[in-house]
């Protein structure tokens, strides 16, 4: 069963990290992401830049409307996403609780339609 | 360069479509999907089940807090995402509008690192 991993976290709060904090965190991520190749349950990601890049695009009647910035605006903003393979929710929820992104954060998980 | 388009859709009204409009939606999807894969420029995708799928997950001590639901309550919901790779950010919201909840819903287009 596939789930995606979404984490939140407060972007405003990583330019404010020290350098080595900053190390920390990749590290932390690193290992994270390595875990979970190593037992074979990753089926892709990616890191996200800061919704200050984002962009959100609505059509009506035929119309576009392209506006700056998210398309919601949260206490903590979506910075990145795993999608794991893995038997039960059981599964993915432990996987969740050991992603760095839980300890200052939050993650969402959510399963994904199978085509 | 990677862009990661959201698709942000009303769960309820999407689910209860009459058939004929379901089948007209889904096939506006496939020939979306058909057309990213022409381009060349698809380079993942996935459909999310529902919101009332969703768990979350803190562990701020260790220790973790699981919930029912999404992380955000939000007048539309995350339903799904393309993965595009295109040569900037102008190509990234032509493909955004051209996407099918563009017409239904919200696109976000988000540039990924690396």
């Amino acid at each position: 069963m596939q789930y995606m991993l979404m984490i939140f976290v407060n972007e405003a709060r990583y330019p404010k990290l020290t350098p080595a904090e900053r190390e920390q965190g990749t590290a932390a991520y690193s290992a994270y992401t390595e875990a979970l190749k190593k037992a074979g349950v990753l089926n892709g990601g990616s890191r996200l830049q800061p919704t200050s890049a984002a962009t959100t695009v609505r059509v009506a009647n035929g119309k576009s409307q392209v506006l700056n910035g998210p398309y919601a605006d949260s206490k903590e903003q979506l910075g990145g996403y795993y999608m794991i393979d893995v038997p039960d929710l059981d599964a993915a929820l432990s996987w969740a609780a050991r992603c760095p992104g839980a300890s200052h954060g939050v993650v969402e998980i959510r399963p994904v339609w199978t085509m | 360069m990677r862009y990661l388009l959201l698709m942000y859709q009303q769960e309820a009204v999407m689910r209860n479509l009459p058939k004929e409009t379901a089948r007209e939606v889904h096939g506006a999807y496939m020939a979306y999907l058909d057309a990213l894969k022409k381009a060349g420029v698809l380079v993942a995708n996935h459909g999310l089940q529902p919101t009332s799928a969703a768990a979350t997950v803190r562990a701020p001590n260790g220790k973790a807090v699981v919930l029912n639901g999404p992380f955000a309550e939000t007048k539309e919901q995350l339903a799904g995402y393309f993965l595009i790779d295109v040569p900037d950010l102008d190509s990234a919201l032509s493909w955004a509008e051209r996407n099918p909840t563009a017409s239904h819903g919200a696109v976000e287009v988000r540039p990924v690192w690396g």
